[in-house]
This record gives C-alpha cells, sequence and structure tokens, in this order.
C-alpha cells in the first residue's frame, strides 16, 4: 500500500474531524452575515451549546437528546444578541463580544458541577455504507468519523442550495446587500435579521454539542479554547459561501493535524500559522482577479437598519 | 411596537445626556450585579463596599486598576481613530504582541547603550505595530480587501510568532529552559511607581496619544478628511479626499498605537518576551470595547478603558475578598456591557405617544419621505 | 462593679485566647481552575487534605484561573485578607511572588515548581520521574508494535525528565522499544491533544501516555481499544478497561510537612533561603497508578505476569515482577535504584552520566537531553 496515499487519506480524515466544529459554527455564522449582522458572540453560544448538551446528555443518557439542547441554547443565546443587535439597535460588536465574556463565565459558573465525568454515552462512530467498503479510502475514510461530521456537509449543501437557489435565500441575501430594497419590497427586514442570528446561534450550540458530545465527551471550562473566532474567520475566508466553507475548513483542519503529524519536520507553530497567511493569500489572489472593488461582504453587512436612516 | 406610541429618532444628543445615560447604564449593571451577589450569599451592599475600599479608596488597588488601563487606553485611543473612518481594525491584539516583540528584539539584541534603549523600544515597538496593520491597509485600499479579516487573521499569526520565538531562536538561556526570552537588562526596565507595578511612562503617552488623536481629529484639516469618510464616503469621494493615503497614515496611527502598548507591557510588566496569553489578556480585543463604548471620542476612551480596567480589578477582589467563584468575573463583565449598550435605544430614539389612527409602518417609526434626510 | 470587672476579665480571657487560637491563614493560588481535573485539581486535593489535617489550626484559602502576571494584586489581596502563608502553584509565578516576597518580609512563599528562593520564599516540588520509568516499563510489556506515543506539553527539562525516564523503562523491557513524542506547546490544547494522539497512533503507536491538562489522550486511545495512562489526577473513569496505571500526585504531603514546620516554628519568614522540596516515591509525594492504591490496573496484571523477561540484573522474572521490585527499590531511596544513574548515553551517542554516577537533584532540573528510544523534535538538544 503507498504510504503517501495513506498519509494523505488519514490526514483527510483526521482534518474532516476537527474541522466538524468550525463548519457547523461558520455556517450559522454566514447566514448571519449574510442578513447584514456580525456575530462576535460564536465562542460564547458555542461553549454554553457545549455545556447545555454535556449536562442533557449525562442527565439523560441520551446524546442526542443533547444535542438538541446545545441547539437550543445556542439559539437562546443568539435570540439575545439579536434582540441587542437587531431589534434595540445597538453596537452589534460589542453585544457580540459581551455575549461571548459572558457566555464564557456563566458556562464556567454553571459547569462547576459537571466537571471530572466522561459522558456516560457519547455520540458513536458512524461507518457510511458502500462507501467504506472502498479500497484504501474505505475504511480510513468513512469510517471513524461522527455523523454530525457528515451532517455537517449535508447542512452546507443544504445552506447553499437554500441561500442561492430559493426565495428564502434572495430575501435574506437581500436583507444583508440592500434592507432599504427589500424592505421597499416588502420584506419584513427586522424579522428575517432576527431569524438569521438565531438561527447562527443555533448552529454554533450544535457545534459546541459536538464537541462535548463527540469529539471529546465531558466537560471542561472553556473548552471550546477559541475554536469560535477561528470559525468567525472562516466563515469570511469562505466569502460568505457554504461550500467555500467546506473547502475552508478544510484547510484549517488539515494544517491543524499537519502540525502535529509533520512536527519532526516542521515547527508547528509555523505550521499552525498557515491557515490565517494562507486566508489573506487567497484574498490577496482573488481580489486581483476580480479588478480592485471590494467585492463579496454583503453591503450592509455591519449595519444596524431603521427604516428611514439613509 | 406597542400600539399608542412611536419611535422617533431624535435629533443631536446632548453630550450630558450620553454621560447620564451611560451613568445609568452601570447603575442598572450594579443592580444586576448585586442580585448575583446575593444570589451566592454575599450582602451586596457590603460587597460593593469592599469592592471600592479595594480598588479605589486603596493606593495599591488603584494602582492596579490604572495599570490594566495602560494597555487599553493606548490601543483603545487607536482604535477610536480608525473607527472613525470605518476602517475596521480588529487587530489591535496582534499588533500589540509585535509591539512586544519588536521591543524586545530591541533589549535583547541591538547592543544600544542604556540610555537609548527604551526610547529605541518604543520607537520600534510603534513602527512594528504598524507595519503590523499596513498589509491590511494596503489591501483594503489597492483591492477591496474586507480589513475585519485581514486584522483577524493577523492576530493569530502574530500569536504563532511569538510562540516561536519563545520557544525557539529567543529562547532564554537562563530558566531552565521555560518558554520565556531572557530578561531584560535594568535599562530596559521601565521605571514605576514605587512598588506598584504602574508604569507611568506609558500612562503619559497614553494620555498624550488621546490629546493628540483628539486633536488630529478636530482641528486638523487630515482629521475632517478622516470624519468625512467615516460618516459619508461618498461626499469623501466627491470632495476630492485622498481615500488612500487618509486610511493608510490613519491605519499607521491606530495600528502603532496598538504596538506602543505591546512595548508597555514587555517593558513595564514582564521584562522578557512571554507567553502571548500572559502578554495580552485579550486586551487588544477588550480595546475594541473601549472604542465603542467611548462612541469613537479619543479623550472618552481614557475614560472608558479607566473604568474597563476597574471592572477587570474588581474581578480579582470578587475571588479573594467574596470569595466568589472565578467565573464571575466574565459574567458580571458581560453583564455590564450589555447594560452599557443596552441604553442605545433611549439615546437614540424616544418614546412619543401617538393616537391610534395615525399613519405609521409595521415597525412603529414612521416611515421619512425620500428626500428628507 | 464586681460583676463588671468580671465581664472585663472574660472578654479579655476571650481575646488573648482567641488571640492565642488564630489560626494560621494558608492561602493558594492556582494558575488553572480547580475544575480541571488535572495540575490545579491535583493542588486544591492537596489543600483539602491538609486542612483536614490541622482542622483548626490553620484556615486555607484558595484563588483559581490567576493569569501568570497578575499574581502580584492577588498577593495583595489576600494579604489584605489575612494571609501568613502563601503557596503559588506555577513557575510563571515566581517573578511575581519574588517581588511581593521582598514587600511581605513577614509572609512566608511556597513557590511550587520553581527554582529561586529567598529568605522567605521556599521552593517545592513533586517529580514524577520515578514513576514514568515504572509506567514505561509497563507499556512496553503491553504494546504489540514496540511503539509509544507521548502527547507532551513543553520541551522544558521536566516534561523532559519523564519522556526519558519513560523511554529509559519502556527499553529496559524491550530493548528496541521507541517513544514517539509529539509536542502541544501548551499545557492546555484538548483539540491539540487529540490531534496529536492520532497522528501518533497513526504513526503506529498502541500504548498512549501524556503530560496535558485533561483525559483527552485517555478517550482517544480508548476509541481504539489502546492502553493509556492516567495523568496528575485519577483519570481511571475516563476509561476504565483501558486504563492500566499512571501518575498521581500527593501534594498534601509536602503542604503538610512545610505547614508542620510553619506551626513548630522551624520555618519562619527569614530562614527559608536553602529549603527547597524534591520529593518522590520515597516521601510518598507522588504514586504510581490510575486510582489511589491500584498501582496497575487489575485487568492488566495477568498480561504482565505472563511477560517473560530475562533480566540482566535480576535474572529470570515477568514484567509485573519486575514493575513491583523496582517501586519497591525507589520507594526506599534513590541510591537503592535509579533510572537515569550512570553509565547513560543520550540518544546520540554521547556520554551523560559516566558509570557509578548518580545524578543531582540539580542534574535532573537542568535536563535537556533525550535518551536512546525517543523519537521525535527535541527543541534546545544538545550536541
Amino acid at each position: 500500500m503507498d504510504v503517501g496515499a495513506v498519509f494523505v487519506v488519514t490526514t483527510l480524515a483526521r482534518a474532516l474531524a476537527f474541522s466538524t466544529p468550525l463548519l457547523w459554527a461558520a455556517l450559522g455564522e454566514i447566514v448571519a452575515e449574510r442578513a447584514g449582522v456580525v456575530n462576535l458572540g460564536v465562542e460564547g453560544m458555542m461553549i454554553v451549546g457545549a455545556l447545555a448538551g454535556f449536562v442533557v446528555a449525562q442527565s439523560s443518557g441520551d446524546p442526542w437528546l443533547g444535542l438538541a439542547a446545545a441547539a437550543a441554547t445556542g439559539a437562546v443565546a443568539g435570540a439575545l444578541h439579536a434582540f441587542f443587535a437587531v431589534i434595540v439597535r445597538a453596537d452589534m460588536y460589542v453585544s457580540g463580544l459581551a455575549l461571548t465574556i459572558f457566555g464564557l463565565g456563566l458556562s464556567g459558573l454553571i459547569g462547576r458541577g459537571w466537571v471530572g465525568r466522561p459522558l456516560d454515552r457519547s455520540m458513536e462512530f458512524v461507518s457510511l455504507p458502500l462507501l467504506s467498503q472502498l479500497p484504501l479510502v474505505g475504511p480510513r475514510l468513512f469510517q471513524g468519523q461522527y455523523l454530525l461530521t457528515w451532517l455537517g456537509l449535508l447542512a452546507a449543501l443544504m445552506l447553499w442550495f437554500v441561500l442561492h437557489h430559493t426565495r428564502l435565500g434572495l430575501v435574506t441575501r437581500t436583507v444583508g446587500e440592500n434592507p432599504a430594497a427589500a424592505d421597499a419590497a416588502g420584506v419584513r427586514v427586522v424579522q428575517v435579521r432576527f431569524f438569521a442570528v438565531v438561527f447562527g446561534g443555533l448552529m454554533a450550540g450544535v457545534a459546541g454539542g459536538f464537541l462535548s458530545l463527540a469529539y471529546r465527551p465531558s466537560w471542561g471550562q472553556g473548552m471550546t479554547n477559541g475554536l469560535g473566532w477561528i470559525a468567525l474567520a472562516m466563515a469570511i475566508f469562505a466569502l460568505w459561501d457554504p461550500l467555500r466553507a467546506v473547502l475552508a475548513a478544510l484547510l484549517f483542519g488539515t494544517f491543524f493535524t499537519l502540525s502535529f503529524s509533520l512536527q519532526d519536520r516542521f515547527a508547528p507553530q509555523l505550521l499552525t500559522m498557515m491557515p490565517y497567511l494562507f486566508t489573506i493569500l487567497a484574498l490577496t489572489l482573488t481580489a486581483f482577479r476580480k479588478g480592485g472593488r471590494a467585492f463579496g461582504a454583503p453591503e450592509a453587512l455591519g449595519q444596524p437598519y431603521t427604516r428611514g436612516e439613509r | 411596537m406597542i400600539a399608542g406610541f412611536r419611535l422617533e429618532q431624535r435629533g443631536s444628543i446632548g453630550p450630558l445626556r450620553t454621560w447620564a445615560l451611560s451613568l445609568g447604564a452601570i447603575v442598572v449593571a450594579m443592580v444586576l450585579t448585586g442580585v448575583l451577589f446575593a444570589a451566592f450569599g454575599v450582602a451586596p451592599l457590603a460587597a460593593f463596599a469592599t469592592l471600592v475600599d479595594r480598588t479605589i479608596l486603596d493606593a495599591r488597588g488603584l494602582s492596579e486598576v490604572v495599570r490594566r488601563a495602560i494597555p487599553l487606553m493606548l490601543a483603545g485611543v487607536g482604535l477610536t481613530l480608525a473607527f472613525r473612518a470605518r476602517f475596521w481594525n480588529i487587530g489591535a491584539e496582534g499588533q500589540l504582541l509585535i509591539g512586544g516583540v519588536a521591543a524586545s528584539g530591541v533589549a535583547l539584541f541591538s547592543g544600544l547603550p542604556g540610555p537609548l534603549l527604551l526610547p529605541a523600544m518604543f520607537l520600534a515597538g510603534f513602527a512594528a505595530g504598524a507595519a503590523w496593520g499596513l498589509g491590511p491597509a494596503l489591501l483594503k485600499v489597492r483591492l477591496g480587501v474586507n480589513e475585519i479579516i485581514t486584522t483577524l487573521m493577523l492576530n493569530y499569526v502574530a500569536i504563532y510568532l511569538v510562540r516561536w520565538l519563545i520557544n525557539g531562536p529567543w529562547k532564554g538561556r537562563s530558566l531552565s529552559g521555560f518558554a520565556y526570552s531572557d530578561v531584560f537588562e535594568p535599562a530596559a526596565w521601565l521605571p514605576t511607581i514605587g512598588t506598584t507595578r504602574l508604569h507611568w511612562p506609558t500612562l503619559t503617552l497614553a494620555i498624550a496619544a488621546a490629546v493628540f488623536v483628539a486633536w488630529l481629529l478636530t482641528k486638523t484639516r487630515f482629521g475632517f478628511e478622516v470624519r468625512m469618510m467615516g460618516e459619508s464616503p461618498d461626499a469623501a469621494r466627491y470632495a476630492g479626499v485622498d481615500s488612500f493615503r487618509t486610511t493608510l497614515v490613519l491605519v499607521l496611527v491606530s495600528a502603532g498605537a496598538a504596538g506602543l502598548a505591546g512595548v508597555g507591557e514587555v517593558a513595564g510588566i514582564h521584562h522578557r518576551l512571554v507567553d502571548p496569553a500572559s502578554l495580552s489578556v485579550g486586551y487588544g480585543y477588550t480595546a475594541i470595547i473601549v472604542a465603542l463604548l467611548a462612541r469613537r471620542d479619543p479623550l472618552a476612551a481614557l475614560v472608558t478603558a479607566a473604568f474597563l480596567g476597574w471592572v477587570a480589578a474588581s474581578g480579582d477582589v470578587m475571588q479573594v475578598a467574596l470569595r466568589l467563584p472565578s467565573q464571575i468575573t466574565g459574567v458580571t463583565q458581560g453583564l455590564v456591557l450589555l447594560c452599557i449598550i443596552g441604553v442605545e435605544p433611549f439615546l437614540r430614539y424616544r418614546l412619543v405617544r401617538v393616537p391610534r389612527n395615525a399613519g405609521n409602518g409595521p415597525d412603529g417609526v414612521r416611515p421619512v419621505p425620500k428626500g428628507v434626510q | 462593679m464586681r460583676r463588671m470587672v468580671l465581664a472585663l476579665l472574660s472578654l479579655l480571657a476571650v481575646s488573648v485566647a482567641g488571640a492565642q487560637d488564630d489560626p494560621l491563614k494558608v492561602a493558594f493560588i492556582y494558575v488553572g481552575p480547580v475544575g480541571d481535573y488535572g495540575f490545579s485539581y491535583a493542588h486544591d486535593l492537596g489543600r483539602q487534605a491538609l486542612q483536614e489535617h490541622f482542622g483548626d489550626r490553620i484556615e486555607t484559602v484558595y484563588v483559581e484561573s490567576v493569569p501568570e502576571p497578575e499574581v502580584e494584586p492577588f498577593i495583595d489581596q489576600l494579604i489584605a485578607d489575612g494571609a501568613d502563608v502563601i503557596f503559588g502553584t506555577s513557575f510563571g509565578f515566581g517573578d511575581g511572588m519574588l517581588a511581593a516576597a521582598q514587600r511581605y518580609p513577614d509572609v512566608i512563599f511556597g513557590w511550587g515548581t520553581g527554582i529561586a528562593r529567598a529568605p522567605n520564599v521556599l521552593t517545592y516540588m513533586a517529580d514524577f520521574y520515578q514513576v514514568y520509568y515504572l509506567n514505561g516499563l509497563v507499556a512496553a510489556a503491553l504494546s504489540d508494535s514496540g511503539t509509544l506515543g507521548y502527547v507532551a506539553a513543553f520541551p522544558i527539562p521536566e516534561v523532559k525528565r519523564h519522556i526519558d525516564a519513560f523511554a529509559l523503562g519502556a527499553r529496559e523491557v524491550d530493548p528496541e522499544a521507541e517513544v514517539v513524542v509529539r509536542w502541544l506547546y501548551s499545557w492546555f490544547d484538548p483539540a491539540g491533544a487529540k490531534e496529536a494522539s492520532e497522528a501518533l497512533m497513526a504513526a503506529g503507536a498502541d500504548v498512549l501516555a501524556f503530560t496535558e491538562d485533561t483525559p483527552t489522550v485517555i478517550q482517544t486511545a480508548a476509541e481504539r481499544g489502546y492502553p493509556s495512562f492516567s495523568h496528575y489526577a485519577s483519570m481511571v473513569e475516563f476509561s476504565p478497561e483501558t486504563v492500566v496505571s499512571g501518575q498521581i500526585v500527593h501534594w498534601e504531603t509536602i503542604y503538610i510537612d512545610i505547614v508542620e514546620n510553619i506551626l513548630d516554628g522551624t520555618y519562619t519568614s527569614t530562614n527559608l533561603e536553602d529549603v527547597d522540596y524534591f520529593w518522590l516515591l520515597e516521601q510518598g509525594a507522588v504514586e504510581m497508578g490510575a486510582a489511589q492504591g491500584v498501582p496497575i490496573a487489575n485487568g492488566f496484571v495477568d498480561e504482565l505476569t505472563w511477560f517473560e523477561i530475562d533480566h540482566p540484573e535480576l535474572g529470570a522474572t515477568n514484567a509485573y515482577d519486575l514493575v513491583m521490585t523496582r517501586l519497591e527499590q525507589m520507594s526506599e531511596s534513590r541510591e537503592t535504584f535509579d533510572p537515569f544513574a550512570g553509565p547513560l548515553l543520550d540518544r546520540n551517542g554521547a556520554e551523560v552520566y559516566p558509570a557509578g554516577y548518580l545524578p543531582s537533584i540539580g542534574d535532573l532540573v537542568g535536563l535537556e537531553y533525550a535518551v536512546p528510544g525517543v523519537v521525535g523534535p527535541w527543541d534546545n538538544e544538545p550536541r
């Protein structure tokens, strides 16, 4: 068996696993930002989702029930951000940051009683039918992953479809590009933005749930360890496109796992740095080709909308 | 909206009202925090008394509040400048770290004579921070690349760069293999007030920076251009403002200020290059909050920085004197911030009674006819 | 009048008695949360045992998640609250503690894992290297592939010492054993620990040991059914079937000794310049096992007993007996047996210690070399 091929496949498999929470959270952020709202609270929403998921799964014995709790908690956190950012039209950057700080503290506080025990029943690996029979890639890539990993890829596909080929997607994008026009066309901008942000929170909650229910089935203070911020960066790196988000996630995941598997050849910090430099490089190159216009970002991103203003 | 009322946009807001409402927000936050204290069995009034006693009435405690505020002031002031022009510099964290790296490099390897070291370190830190912001600035003005992401990415690059340096080429020989650089020679140490850790030269620098930026914004043509770019980019273009040059200069100043903050930390507190998580406890991100709470006014940033420094210092007291769990600090800080931004609508809008049959839009906000600004 | 005098006298008596019975206030500063189930958790267990041991004579408090540069303000707060003794449990607290010690010459400071002292600052350390050596013996006997994996934090002497000891133990059972090392450059990085474990297992490791503050490595190894070693705290519940053994620390042995000396006046705030604890198996400061009192998990004892070894020193024996013998020897003293005793060559073939030389504590504290069998990057390896 070709050692090089095995290495590539194994790296891809590990990248898939590591990138799962990043992908889920980034997809949520993409939807929120497409509607024009920046959510800097992703990290906080992830970690409260992780705690909620763990607590419910541990108490009920069902990790999927835990996941539902994680998603719900994330959605509630998202609703909080949406309240401040969309309804109250306060500073959305501070609102998001405040929620991250708040979420980290609150989860640490409530989680004190839940430390030190592993999850009794955690999510298990799944083997994809047919695909896992393939030579070489079958056992390495299509077995031994969590269901949430595959669901994440599916979610990316579905979101891409919804965003670009349905009316809901069009409405969402318009709200982010030109909310005044959307408003004139009868779209309830505030509502759309609100639900987009709640959705973003829900996805972040799922991402957190993945961590505490599958990837590292336990609870520890601060266990997200910055993944939420990376997901935020990834959403922008992916130019707000769900399919590119998959590629971005795999890129980050690949470099992360390489920083360990290639450690005897490259200093790990230099490898871990790569995805971030790569992001800038990729954006620059793409910008060159597009001829220097600001592109990709929803025009009204970061601006609260009030009818009658500008 | 609620039947019978509608929100009407205010005209301009007097600064007095702004401060009054912000103060009101803080009071609300204190009340909520008091409730939290009570939930943990700590009497709220006594708790606040202890907090004030330890952080304001005590000289050493006060010095710690100010010390924490110094990097927030410097970086925050820089950010007010950048945010005025709508250049969303999320990279203050990385610019701070790079400033620290440059200063460390000068302190450890430049071989400069004693008296020249500190000034050289500050210059190097400013230049390095500015350079770290230059890339994203160029990419934005030349190619339209979103600066939120480029500055954010460079934060991570800076973090890994520092880690690589202290574990590799700059690893100290004097510390039995732990991941720090060597300690700086005494000439590279910033003086502090008494036995506190308040490195006052950096504090002076921060106040000077605030005054300088305030002057820039209000009294110079450059500042006028910056403000115009921020409030109405079209009008700015029409008026012939060279947004390319203006953006570049303001980003250099903004990022350089963050770099100075890094120098202060390295030369005033640690006296060596340390792990990024120790060098900056999130100062770059907190500075964003400083600038936004100050409504992008550099002098107000001094106040908000001091306030946030006080909130952070209070966290310590809460753990020790009030025996509250350590995680309470995150909860209270988040609460305070949410309360402060929660008063926004009271600043921007006011509730006006309206007869039920008036023609309102579904949002309750009366549409302004086209053409009226 | 008489009643007033009596009242006054009794008040006086009570206050005097109170003053004499004033408990010694001992404060602990942790760098992480007590709930980390690793380093800070273990220190807190030590604190609780200390409190129980001395009862009313002392009063303990702790603060957690203290970032290293912030230790001084916390010390100020603790002393304002009346602390008489302060233990700072992380190396990074050193600067702040030494500076504070100068400002508070009457307070006694203990710098855990520290390297410098002062008249009122002592240092203390409970080191695992002997236990890692024992773990290595077990690991090599259980491994089918002969490749052992080690997920390490920082390339500092303490961790290097542990890895080397692990490898020395492994090679004693299997002269071809390899210990592959991957570095996290962090004490707390669960995602990194997971991916590093995966990388090690992909490289052929089928037994894992680690120095990281979470049980992630155990859980990751358990997914493949691979044995692993618990670190710092008793992590056996995270995978009862696959956790063989590990390292457990008993900080309370040191804390109790220190406080005892303070209470009876042996240690004062002026004579600590030479007080340095580097406690090992002999003093009971560390223990082999993943659960207290269980050096090797029951499920693995048989397998180890069936593993026959023809030992150059001890003759025909088996892995289990070898481990137990070494445990006994080292618990007696370092002179009876020490894995680092010369002759010792590093992995490049250079001589580190000549025959008959027993490395001093100082030698071990500054250890930078890698022993034969260690595979992987090794910062600052002596040429």
